[in-house]
């Protein structure tokens, strides 16, 4: 599998994602070293002025007791110990990962099919291209009204076809797995492509002999996939999975648009799909506890820490696969 | 290959430099404009919804040369509070003259500091200009404070379908539907009545017990959730457990249609009939005529509410510190919540004023709506309103309300049992109050 | 392995035809693919359709049942009333937005190239816990910053201003991973090497060698930037004044009012994804590669 599919020219290096190379492990040169903090210093320059103090400040709340409007005392790390003792956060926590579970693995799949199949010499190939990203340009109002109108009780589109295959009409924002459900169809609709047009780039790196080569050996369009594809792309599933998780566990806006009307923050009568990022919203806008809230902002960190690092163990796996 | 690579970096070079001089250029730049020429001034006044203040602002400008007045309104109430507290909460306002909400106005009591003292500019000399719970609803606890002076009232009616209930067999003349339920009991049987004259699934008379559930609440008490000294009362004030069971019986009666309101779902209904009577304050008027439609004139009409009276909503005008013009702000401000001004207000939009001088002029005995039929508006508003008596609501009133209301919303759809409802209400609600 | 080697006879002579694409071809007069994309781009393309069926009608039809799909008459006079809307002040909206989202843009693009490749190939202490803090960075709520921010921006005087939505965007962390990540896939070190021995500085590799291999991945970051920059709503409302408008802001001033002539908003939301739309048309364009194709030849 290795060598017999390298392709030329790139002696030494295999299928697999690039590793750092001849001289792995030595410390670069003077000269390498200099352009190597030059070349990051914009990135943490910027940072340090404008991402810094909002992050430290929100901790330094989330230490304390604070009335949005008005007043504050000190109360350490009891926050975070009353967070974890919150039924509400809990909640939260199930929705955001099952939503983010339903939703973001086929999003993920699809986009890197969707990615190859933007990759063939189409006519009109900029158009196909803009196409799938055009869920991200249109208003969200409009989205919130289209979804509600497909989703709704009485006269929404797949209660109608459901109705064909005699299913009695679902009220979709009654149940938990109906809202989860209709969500993630929201956030599929509109991340997919967008993350199709990342892989797609990357699919520009994949030198074309190797799929013509595999081509030739007769591989099936699935095996050019699994052991071409996904391995040559691995860096940017990496990518594309930190991303889709760190959006994914910081869903805000689909959910939200779900649930117009009154009292939309909390995600449903019984809290059946309200996210970790609705709860803290709630928790500093409606509920005024501004400490409170960015405790759960930090909290947030934590489980998308561990998710990212669960994930990145995951894919390390499939590495080893094929 | 190797022939486009030094032409490529080199244009692209150009193009960055370019741009990036500009950004410099235009970073520079940022704080020299917006600065008012010579001696014009700009008021700035952050509303949300319509307060109908257009001839007002042109009456004010007409009256002191050189002040232009521009508004920004925000169509979701929801957007304007949380854009407004985060920006109170920075140190800054969205204008120099700012519409604070009724739910909301306790919320700034909080931070009083960043509101300008109307006692300061001699508002208690004029408190009779306004009801004295709505003076009250903006001044801090220990009477010093005025942030806020009031502009309307909710008021409270309740509005309805005459071809629904001519089709389910009921009156459809204002006068003897207000007849039908003096209270909340009699209600329910209308309903039931309506119900079966109606004979569809499709057509409900309440749209969701949570909104009946409000009104009754505020009609009854002088507190709800919380008492004056601040304690939780949700389970030892009668009134709410009472206000909890008749709406859920209107909800067992089947006669409600079970939407959200102010949900999509619940907007389409006013166009497709779901349901034939809501409980409106004056400003919901307004909604109900946009969400309903030119083809629905005439269709809607009004009549008196039961148990008599009741408020819901109603704003307030403030001036944050963070203004630049507090004085004329507060000139602008003295002169929108005059008796002058709530009348232009009321002329223009319906809005109910909150000033009890108004009521009795021929311009409010006699204001009608020509959309609901020519309903006496201005009569039927004023009565609910002039009987009302105050009702203290405290700090953390909305999110336990919204507890309350999706506790209910909860056992309506038939997910939990009423007794289980109301045992999450009040564990919600003690989580709410914090 | 050796199986595969053994396959190639049969396969070849079971092959008469052209090496073409391993799908069956012209049978239906269209292939597959074209099938499955044009569902796909119906599907994205729907809502968009929809909104321009709202903005072409009178506001109450959204609401009626069941809701309209076709377009009506009213498209032009609504975005006639949206361009003459003295409020809104459209066109000098999208001559802000254009300045914000292109300037992030570039500075995004450049920024994340030039420590994408270091943060890949250049070995420096700390590299690695450094890159985790990139990473980092990325994983908090931003919803609450919103706040310490304009208190920023108030020490700063530059509330109010274009450089407040701008300057705190030109980095990002997904700019820099993203292409840190690219790098790693797309530029092998033998590349790096022949330049090295052609006597080429570190800057001149960078800046001749490894960008234009960049192409693809910079194009689509810039799009991805510039559509963020322009949709982006909550701070640009929060901290920008009257004076200083971008297309969402100014476009939110149509939503005023009691009542939102929902039909007006979408006219003005149409108006306001044109030059997105534009950008699009320009950026896609340059998602190709075939500058490495072949690759090195040793």
């Amino acid at each position: 599998m290795t060598t017999a599919t390298a392709p030329p020219g790139r002696a030494g290096r295999t299928a697999g994602p690039a590793r750092r190379g001849p001289r792995a492990g030595a410390r670069g040169t003077r000269g390498e070293q200099v352009a190597g903090y030059a070349f990051i210093s914009p990135f943490f320059l910027v940072f340090a002025v404008f991402g810094l103090f909002p992050l430290l400040f929100t901790f330094w709340v989330s230490l304390h007791d604070w009335d949005l409007l008005g007043t504050r005392s000190w109360v350490g790390l009891g926050n975070y110990s009353a967070l974890l003792e919150d039924e509400d956060f809990w909640n939260a926590l199930v929705n955001t990962l099952g939503i983010f579970v339903l939703s973001t693995v086929p999003q993920l799949l699809v986009a890197l099919a969707l990615a190859q199949l933007l990759n063939q010499r189409l006519r009109a190939r900029t158009l196909w291209r803009m196409g799938v990203l055009l869920p991200n340009i249109t208003s969200i109002a409009a989205v919130g009204i289209i979804f509600t109108l497909l989703f709704a009780r009485d006269f929404g589109l797949v209660n109608w076809l459901l109705g064909h295959v005699g299913v009695d009409p679902i009220t979709w924002q009654e149940h938990r797995w109906s809202s989860w459900l209709a969500i993630s169809t929201m956030v599929d609709w509109r991340w997919t492509g967008y993350n199709a047009l990342i892989f797609l780039a990357a699919l520009q790196a994949v030198p074309r002999e190797l799929y013509e080569a595999a081509q030739i050996d007769g591989a099936s369009a699935v095996s050019q996939f699994r052991h071409i594809t996904v391995p040559m792309l691995r860096p940017t599933i990496v990518f594309a999975t930190l991303v889709a998780t760190i959006g994914g566990i910081q869903l805000f806006t689909e959910p939200l648009l779900f649930n117009s009307g009154a009292n939309a923050i909390t995600g449903g009568t019984t809290r059946q799909f309200q996210t970790l990022t609705m709860y803290l919203y709630e928790q500093a806008f409606t509920g005024q506890e501004f400490g409170y809230a960015s405790t759960v902002a930090w909290m947030m960190f934590l489980v998308i820490l561990v998710v990212a690092v669960a994930n990145a163990l995951l894919l390390r796996r499939l590495r080893g696969v094929g | 290959m190797t022939s486009d690579r030094p032409r490529r970096p080199a244009r692209t070079a150009a193009v960055l430099g370019l741009i990036l001089t500009s950004a410099a250029a235009f970073a520079g730049c940022g704080g020299a404009e917006g600065a008012d020429g010579g001696g014009d001034t700009t008021l700035r006044v952050a509303i949300f919804g319509d307060f109908g203040y257009e001839k007002l602002y042109d009456q004010f400008e007409a009256e002191h040369p050189g002040v232009t007045i521009v508004e920004t309104s925000e169509g979701d109430l929801g957007k304007y509070n949380t854009a407004l507290t985060q920006k109170i909460a920075a140190g800054s306002a969205p204008g120099d003259v700012v519409a604070i909400e009724e739910g909301q106005v306790v919320n700034f009591l909080a931070s009083a500091d960043k509101f300008v003292n109307f006692q300061d500019h001699g508002s208690n000399d004029r408190k009779d200009q306004w009801l004295p719970w709505k003076y009250e609803q903006a001044t801090t606890a220990d009477g010093s404070d005025t942030i806020g002076l009031g502009t309307d009232v909710g008021g409270m009616a309740m509005c309805y379908r005459r071809d629904l209930f001519e089709k389910a067999g009921l009156p459809t003349d204002r006068t003897e539907v207000g007849a039908l339920w003096p209270t909340w009991e009699e209600f329910t049987k209308v309903g039931e009545q309506f119900q079966d004259g109606i004979g569809s699934d499709d057509v409900h008379f309440i749209d969701s017990a949570t909104n009946t559930y409000n009104s009754i609440l505020m009609q009854s008490a002088d507190e709800t959730y919380f008492d004056p000294d601040g304690e939780l009362v949700i389970d030892s004030n009668p009134a709410v457990k009472e206000a909890w069971d008749t709406a859920l019986g209107m909800s067992e009666a089947g006669i409600s249609a079970r939407l959200k309101s102010f949900s999509t779902e619940w907007t389409a209904g006013f166009k497709s009939g779901s349901f034939a009577t809501v409980a409106c304050p004056a400003w919901m008027t307004n909604n109900i005529k946009e969400n309903a439609g030119p083809e629905g004139e005439g269709l809607w009409d009004i009549t008196t509410v039961p148990g008599g009276g009741g408020n819901w909503g109603g704003s307030f005008l403030a001036v944050p510190t963070s203004s630049d013009h507090q004085d004329l702000a507060v000139e602008l401000v003295d002169f929108l919540t005059s008796a002058e001004g709530q009348l232009g207000a009321f002329e223009a939009t319906g809005n109910l004023p909150s000033n009890p001088t108004l009521y009795d002029t021929p311009e409010l005995q006699q204001a009608t709506n020509p959309y609901f039929n020519d309903a006496p508006t201005g009569q039927l508003f004023v009565a609910g309103a002039r009987n009302l008596q105050p009702v203290y609501l405290g700090a953390k009133n909305q999110p336990v309300r919204d507890a309350v209301e999706n506790a209910m919303r909860s056992v309506e759809n038939g997910d939990t049992s009423p007794g289980d409802g109301w045992d999450a209400a009040v564990e919600d609600a003690e989580k709410a109050a914090g | 392995m050796t199986a595969q080697l053994e396959r190639v006879e049969p396969a070849v002579v079971r092959r008469p035809e052209a090496p073409a694409p391993a799908r069956p071809r012209r049978r239906l007069g269209v292939s597959p693919t074209v099938v499955v994309l044009a569902l796909v781009t119906v599907v994205s393309a729907f809502p968009l359709y929809f909104m321009v069926v709202m903005a072409s009608r009178p506001n109450g039809d959204i609401t009626s049942v069941p809701p309209p799909l076709t377009p009506g008459g009213d498209l032009w006079t609504n975005l006639d009333r949206v361009l003459s809307n003295a409020d809104v002040g459209f066109g000098r909206a999208v001559v802000n937005s254009l300045l914000v989202s292109g300037v992030a843009t570039v500075c995004v693009v450049l920024f994340s190239c030039l420590a994408g490749f270091a943060f890949a190939k250049l070995r420096f202490v700390g590299r690695q816990p450094l890159l985790g803090f990139v990473l980092l960075t990325m994983m908090v709520p931003v919803q609450l910053g919103l706040i310490p921010l304009y208190m920023l921006m108030t020490k700063l005087h530059l509330v109010g201003t274009l450089p407040a939505v701008t300057l705190p965007f030109v980095v990002s962390g997904f700019g820099v991973f993203l292409m840190r990540q690219f790098v790693v896939q797309a530029v092998p070190d033998e590349l790096l090497e022949a330049a090295r021995l052609d006597g080429a500085s570190i800057l001149q590799t960078f800046w001749y060698v490894v960008l234009p291999v960049l192409r693809p991945a910079a194009a689509v970051l810039a799009l991805l930037t510039f559509m963020e920059r322009w949709n982006d709503f909550l701070w640009p409302y929060l901290v920008l004044d009257l004076d200083h408008p971008t297309v969402q802001t100014a476009l939110s001033r149509l939503a005023g009012g009691y009542y939102t002539d929902q039909a007006l908003v979408m006219a003005g939301t149409l108006l306001g994804v044109l030059p997105l739309l534009v950008v699009f048309l320009l950026f896609g364009r340059q998602i190709v590669g075939g500058i490495m194709e072949g690759g090195i030849k040793s």
